[in-house]
């Protein structure tokens, strides 16, 4: 236990939090510990803690996509098009949407690989360039009026009192969990991390790696574009704008590096429940959305800056081999 | 080894500078584009337009300054945005109640600022916390403290001073239509004041060394955690100013105010030329990077077959197009100097920029 | 010149971290005017002692003289004002900024302003005084690494440096380049200037140095004038054993050609490279750094494909255009830079020796084996005789030479029919390098074809069959073993005088 708490340091200082979060939660509403608040924590941050998932990859592999939200915008207003125009069914038009995120994906990952651009740079543009497509689309337009089905598709239970969205939202978690930490796939997403130069020299195909990865936070931004839209039951040009910094503040909160290379799934799934309950827990007091998201960012620089002096506090003193080099 | 050891100070023209390059690039650019616009826009070459855009273009351009001073040590600073908000919504509120003049108001708005960007470098400078990590946060935080301070009141333009909405239309004089007015001037003074600073003085040239190669600095024995401290506040301090000019431009100031402009600004310092890996770039460019993209904005809303919706999609695949072609010059640049180098210390090896090449090029952001 | 004073003095310095007691009660003193070279195994204690000496660590007990001054730097800033700096085996320097600004970026004396014309006119007398002609408006991003390092001690004079630290400043530079450098280093030590000298070539410590002192397991061993000082002596007190079985390799039988090199070139770089590389075979490499032997390497590793010629292995024409073909087609190549190109130094020892074999433990779902891979690791870790911890230990913790182990591990575990080893023994202690040139010739014997690309001549020379010589990106000519003497491939790699 002491051995795995100093091994995982990041992770036992979010249990804590998170438990200290729960306990505060707990005496704070009797509603607190109900089944169907614990769903609504879920659901009504769906489309954000699905794109954490990928970008906990995205950032461990040493890039960073803030054209997230954008995207998600941007599919929603492919699906509306479509859908609006009264030509399409309407599968069609949501399976089109994600394609279209998909596709934004693999192009801003195309531009990264073939130009060596900072991803930082590439994706800043997508955040401007996609979310104005979504505005061209749109305009100033706001549509609605979906099938009943789409407008109830995260809420409709699957099995037992589990709504589906939620049950996807698990089992894809297991499977991102499974393919970052088992997998030969992981393996090359941490190994680019540290040094892409590394990981080329020892025949890994890093190009084809971050490509995939921006496909893949593309697609799942896609979709949740269109989960939003069915959560909201409307598709307006600025949807989700702003969601790349909360998704990003929960990836880093989780104790991935920023430099890439390392990170833990736990520690970020760890963070998702933190943010969430935190969230939850001044919802319940009462406290407004702004407030909240100040909290969390006092959270994310602290959950840096503790460990920082507590570890300069302990050892004046650096390592003898650590340091024999300096830093890189 | 020849005998022809350079003895006098070498002759200035053998090479071009890269920054140079770019920032000619760049205005050849924003020539060319307004062209375009004047072709397909009637009457675009007015003087009308000329003080729309030079009033406009302040705030992102104090903003991308701001932005430039630190990322050329090598970090970042998202909560600008914020830092504007509070600059302005204080200011405001400081004006409504005592009716002060111009000089103190712009005094309030720097020392805001920079005591906002003095916690970004207090934290990253002493504490140790990535300026993205740091900045994420203070984005929030800054935000939450004025939306905490204002209890959802805003700052309005009717209990300011007069003198507060007539600042931006404060004109020192006109040629031909085309007024210089005091706003724009105060922007280019100060981006001119900085690229002097960073060109000539020693603390200018530290800041990118930290950036070009922050552990060499730190074994040259540079003060790099002060240095890294003082651009934050410097660059706090911009965003302050940019502060009190967003407020003499929209008088009516809520609790959201500025927010966006912290990507905004980012994406004007890297159109002009600014390395987001630190360690190069101008904040002359940074200033062509403003006053390109607020052309724009301005101008495609002009132009009758654009719909102005089409404004931010463009704008993405202008910033893509300008980091591409800066990415292409550098490495032109490098791969010539790089030959000639080899040439001159007569026993080649493998530079370190060829090796990089070889490997296939850019590491993507954890290239440090 | 009798006895002349030293110009710094260290006693009893000890310093240690956690269980590990890194210096133990060191003593030295430096004159002036001396060039004092310092040699140990790595962990012997000399970036230690050299990281007391400019500041970076304050020592535990004992303490430092500078003329005849109590001196205890509190940071590297602090020691070069007291006339203390050094220059590491890495040259750090800043890409965006002109030579001249690197020469002068850490002085303290000057004033607010950069007076630019004057800077250029003192870095242009600098840099001649030392027969370096680089312009110094140029910014240094495309400096070779005996630029960079002709820029630092550019800057060691700019600061008028009593006492500077060199610290394996040759480990990248070839013969002639190291040449230069000693003629710098010459005429530092006529200025007055001491300097402590750290290598590990000890061809190199009789060539430079006035007296050479030796450390192990952080003590001081001894302190003696060069000229009094043999290479056995030095030997057996650095490790403390006999040094009898270096150099291990002996004859061998010859195979038939496993890879065949026909006029290759990459244009600009090296050009009609013609040569054969037999199963069994060690085929050495030398040359100056820069004349074209890595970069036959990499154009036959795919890092840097070849644009003429052909490449043939087992009488198969490749066109190998990427690391991974060419690991495919079997041939493996150990990078000389281990930080930036070899290991991933942060993943675990097991992780480090699979990497690029993933795809052998990867299954049908796309899941690692780890027991089969933690299985082969340990086999390779015994093989090699690398000493980790635990397999799951982060390769940044180990030592130099266990890392060069690691990585050999990794291209071993891809069953290589060729393996190119680029500096194989480069900043490796004498029994690490001892370890690594035993596991050449057993590699050779089972089979392997390998290419020995080195600086260090005795090496080459000692573990070839064949020596290969480029000078300027042409294959001057092959030696066998018997024809291999060193004035022969110094005079082939360097041309005629």
């Amino acid at each position: 236990m002491r051995e795995w708490a100093a091994k995982h340091r990041w992770e036992s200082i979010l249990i804590v939090v998170l438990a200290a979060t729960i306990v505060v939660n707990v005496s704070l509403s009797p509603f607190y510990l109900g089944f169907g608040n614990f769903v609504n924590l879920f659901w009504l941050s769906i489309e954000k803690i699905i794109v954490v998932i990928v970008m906990t990859f995205v950032i461990i592999n040493g890039e960073i996509d803030l054209s997230v939200a954008s995207v998600m915008g941007f599919s929603a207003a492919v699906m509306a098009t479509l859908y609006e125009g009264g030509e399409m069914a309407f599968v069609l038009a949501i399976l089109i949407g994600i394609v279209a995120g998909a596709l934004a994906g693999l192009l801003q990952g195309l531009v990264i690989t073939r130009f060596g651009l900072p991803s930082l740079v590439v994706t800043l543009a997508g955040l401007i360039g996609f979310r104005g497509a979504a505005r061209v689309l749109l305009e100033d337009r706001s549509v609605g009026d979906f099938p009943e089905w789409f407008e109830r598709i995260g809420q409709q239970t699957l099995f037992g009192p589990f709504p589906v969205a939620l049950v996807l939202f698990f089992v894809g978690l297991a499977l991102a969990w499974i393919i970052l930490e088992r997998s030969a796939f992981g393996r090359k997403v941490y190994v680019i991390g540290n040094s892409a130069d590394v990981a080329r020299f020892s025949g890994i195909e890093v190009d084809s790696v971050k490509v995939r990865l921006f496909v893949a936070s593309g697609t799942v931004a896609g979709l949740a574009g269109v989960l939003f839209a069915a959560r909201v039951g409307a598709v307006q040009g600025t949807l989700g704008e702003t969601y790349e910094l909360d998704i990003i503040t929960m990836v880093l909160l989780g104790g991935v590096s920023i430099f890439g290379g390392s990170g833990s799934m736990l520690g970020v799934v760890l963070a998702l429940f933190t943010v969430l309950n935190i969230r939850n827990g001044l919802g319940l007091a009462n406290i407004d959305g702004i407030t909240q998201t100040g909290v969390i960012g006092l959270l994310l620089i602290g959950s840096v800056l503790v460990p920082n002096l507590a570890r300069r506090y302990r050892l004046r003193r650096p390592a003898p081999e650590a340091m024999a080099h300096g830093p890189p | 080894m020849t005998e022809s050891a350079a003895e006098a100070a070498p002759k200035s023209t053998r090479f071009l500078r890269p920054e140079r390059v770019k920032e000619a690039t760049l205005l050849a650019i924003i020539a060319v584009s307004v062209l375009v616009f004047a072709f397909l826009i009637e009457g675009y070459l007015s003087g009308r337009f000329f003080n729309r855009v030079t009033t406009s273009v302040v705030v992102v351009t104090l903003l991308a300054a701001a932005q430039a001073l630190v990322i050329f040590s090598r970090n970042i600073d998202l909560s600008v945005g914020s830092i504007v908000g509070v600059a302005a919504y204080l200011t405001g509120d400081f004006l409504a109640a005592t009716g002060q003049g111009p000089i103190t108001a712009v005094l309030v708005a720097i020392v805001v600022g920079a005591v906002l960007g003095s916690v970004n470098g207090l934290l990253v400078a002493y504490g140790g916390v990535p300026a993205i990590i740091v900045t994420l946060g203070t984005l929030a935080l800054f935000r939450t403290l004025l939306s905490i301070y204002s209890e959802g009141a805003n700052v309005l333009a009717g209990d300011l001073p007069s003198w507060v909405l007539e600042f931006n239309n404060v004109t020192l004089f006109t040629i031909a239509g085309f007024q210089v007015r005091l706003v724009f001037l105060i922007a280019v003074f100060v981006v001119v004041g900085l690229q002097f600073a960073l060109a000539r003085l020693r603390w200018g040239r530290r800041i990118y060394a930290i950036g070009s190669n922050p552990s060499a600095a730190a074994q040259a024995g540079l003060p790099t955690a002060s240095l890294v401290f003082w651009s934050f506040v410097g660059s706090g301090a911009l965003a302050g100013l940019a502060g009190f000019m967003f407020l003499a431009r929209a008088g009516t100031i809520s609790a959201t105010a500025g927010a966006g402009l912290e990507l905004e600004s980012v994406a004007a310092a890297v159109v002009g030329g600014v390395s987001i890996l630190g360690g190069s770039g101008t904040m002359v460019g940074a200033f062509l990077g403003a006053v390109f993209i607020d052309t724009l904005k301005l101008s495609l809303v002009r132009v009758p077959e654009v719909s102005e919706f089409w404004r931010d999609a463009f704008l993405g695949i202008l910033i893509l197009a300008a980091v591409i072609l800066d990415t292409v010059l550098r490495n032109r640049f490098n791969r010539r100097w790089s030959a000639e180098a080899r040439k001159a210390m007569e026993s080649t090896g493998p530079s370190a920029v060829g090796m990089a090449r070889m490997a296939g090029g850019g590491g993507g952001t954890a290239d440090a | 010149m009798s006895e002349p004073r030293p110009v710094i003095e260290i006693k009893g310095v000890s310093k240690r971290f956690d269980a590990t007691q890194a210096l133990s009660e060191v003593s030295l003193s430096l004159r002036a005017g001396e060039i004092h070279s310092l040699v140990g195994e790595n962990g012997a204690g000399k970036s230690t002692l050299i990281k007391i000496m400019t500041g970076l660590y304050p020592a535990d007990s004992g303490e430092m003289t500078l003329g005849g001054e109590p001196f205890a730097p509190r940071s590297s800033a602090d020691a070069q004002r007291q006339g203390i700096a050094a220059i590491y085996q890495e040259p750090s320097v800043f890409p965006d900024l002109s030579v001249a600004e690197n020469i002068f970026i850490g002085h303290q004396d000057q004033g607010m302003m950069v007076d630019w014309s004057t800077m250029y006119r003192e870095a242009s007398r600098i840099l001649a005084k030392l027969d370096i002609e680089i312009d110094p408006r140029l910014p240094a991003a495309g400096l070779t690494v005996a630029g960079q390092q002709a820029v630092e001690i550019a800057k060691a004079i700019s600061l008028d440096v009593r006492v500077l630290i060199m610290d394996e400043p040759t480990a990248a530079l070839s013969a002639h380049e190291v040449d230069r450098l000693f003629r710098q280093v010459r005429s530092l030590k006529e200025a007055g200037v001491s300097v402590l000298f750290i290598t590990h070539r000890l061809e190199e410590l009789f060539a430079i140095s006035d007296r050479i002192s030796v450390f192990r397991d952080g003590r001081h061993i001894s302190t003696r004038p060069a000229n009094e000082v043999t290479e056995e002596s030095l030997v057996r007190e650095m490790v403390g054993r006999d040094p009898s079985d270096f150099f291990a390799r002996g004859e061998h039988p010859e195979g038939e050609a496993v890879l065949r090199v026909d006029s290759l070139g990459v244009s600009g770089v090296f050009s009609d490279v013609t040569f054969d590389v037999r199963r069994g075979e060690v085929l050495g490499f030398a040359g100056l750094v820069g004349s074209g032997r890595t970069d036959i390497a990499l154009s036959l590793f795919g890092v840097h494909p070849a644009d003429e010629g052909t490449i043939e292995l087992e009488g198969q024409t490749l066109d190998i255009r990427s690391p991974r073909q060419a690991l495919a087609s079997g041939i493996a190549y150990l990078s000389e830079d281990r930080r930036r190109l070899g290991l991933s130094v942060e993943q675990s020892l097991v992780a480090n020796v699979t990497l690029a074999t993933l795809n052998r433990y990867t299954s049908a779902l796309g899941l690692i084996d780890r027991d089969q891979e933690r299985a082969d690791a340990e086999a390779l870790r015994q093989r090699l005789g690398i000493r980790a911890p635990s397999l799951s230990t982060p390769v940044s913790q180990l030592s130099g030479g266990n890392q060069q182990k690691t990585m050999l591990a990794k291209w071993l575990n891809t069953h290589p029919k060729v393996l190119i080893l680029d500096e194989p023994t480069r900043g490796i202690d004498v029994g690490a390098k001892a370890d690594v040139h035993k596991f050449i010739d057993e590699l050779a014997t089972s089979g392997i074809a390998i290419m020995l690309i080195s600086s260090d001549l005795p090496e080459v020379i000692a573990m070839s069959d064949r020596v290969a010589v480029m000078r300027e990106g042409s294959l001057i000519g092959i030696y066998p073993r018997r024809d291999a003497t060193q004035e022969r491939i110094m005079t082939a790699a360097v041309g005629a005088r």
